[in-house]
């Protein structure tokens, strides 16, 4: 099992606001997508076998890992991933850390990239105060 | 969200991504900002509790973060043996990325200096990055 540091999530926080803050926005989304290449790649490749049942899979081990609250529906074609409490965002705000402006829209674009290399499309509406958003998930149009 | 079981990798990838945009200068002013703006925790602790405050921080970080290592602490001194960095294995050794050769200096960039500013003498040695071998060594003044 994957050792769980969750003191990570304030680091990345950092790290993502310094890409923001020193090399701009375009700079922030080109480096958070092209992690669908290299980290997420494993799992795009899963995506591309077995669909969305796979990225339903990584968020179920994720969230248990991390002792988030989750709810996953879906079918065949979509799936929607409903976070009432963001372990992240929890995380940070208990411990004092910085939250980047911007955060949770490093989900937009990661899911974004994972789903676009995968032939899925992808949407979330968060709140990022209340650490809950829902994310959707859906078979990309022919 | 980015899991923090998935944050080495990625941390990695970062590191990467700022070298190919702003070579060492900004790599380094982003760990100098890591050591700045994160480890306020760590500087808490060798404040209130000094050598003992070390042992207690990484205890509990490097804990979570598993690998194998020896921490020693004397009444002067405080040492960390790493004999397999559980960071170091993922960026090395795992496949999941390409690694980065200059992992490692991270925490060349973040510790020694935080440590030398409370007052302490602290030397960072990377035995061997791709292995995950490396030695903090932290000696207290007899000032202090």
């Amino acid at each position: 099992m994957p050792n769980v540091h969750k003191d990570f999530h304030g680091a990345l926080s950092y790290g993502l606001q310094f890409v923001h803050d020193n090399c701009g926005e375009e700079a922030a989304h080109e480096f958070l997508a092209g992690l669908a290449e290299t980290v997420y790649q494993p799992l795009v490749e899963d995506m591309r076998r077995r669909g969305l049942a796979a990225l339903r899979d990584h968020w179920q081990r994720v969230f248990d890992l991390e002792g988030g609250e989750i709810e996953l529906a879906g079918s065949g074609d979509s799936l929607e991933l409903r976070v009432i409490q963001c372990p992240a965002i929890a995380h940070m705000r208990e411990h004092n850390y910085a939250i980047a402006d911007r955060f949770c829209e490093h989900c937009r674009i990661v899911n974004g990239a994972i789903c676009g290399a995968a032939g899925f499309d992808a949407g979330v509406e968060y709140d990022q105060k209340a650490g809950r958003c829902v994310q959707r998930f859906w078979k990309a149009a022919e | 969200m980015i899991s923090c079981t998935e944050f080495i990798w990625v941390y990695a990838e970062l590191f990467r991504f700022l070298e190919n945009r702003g070579g060492d200068d900004l790599l380094i002013k982003f760990w100098e900002g890591i050591r700045e703006n994160f480890l306020g925790n760590l500087r808490d602790y060798v404040e209130q509790d000094g050598l003992a405050g070390m042992h207690r921080y990484w205890s509990h970080t490097l804990g979570e973060e598993g690998g194998r290592h020896t921490m020693s602490l004397y009444d002067d001194m405080f040492v960390i043996d790493m004999h397999q960095c559980p960071s170091a294995n993922l960026v090395f050794q795992s496949g999941r990325i390409r690694p980065y050769e200059k992992y490692c200096r991270h925490c060349l960039w973040l510790y020694p200096p935080l440590l030398n500013e409370l007052g302490y003498e602290a030397t960072f040695t990377i035995i061997d990055a791709e292995t995950g071998q490396c030695r903090l060594t932290v000696k207290k003044p007899e000032a202090l």
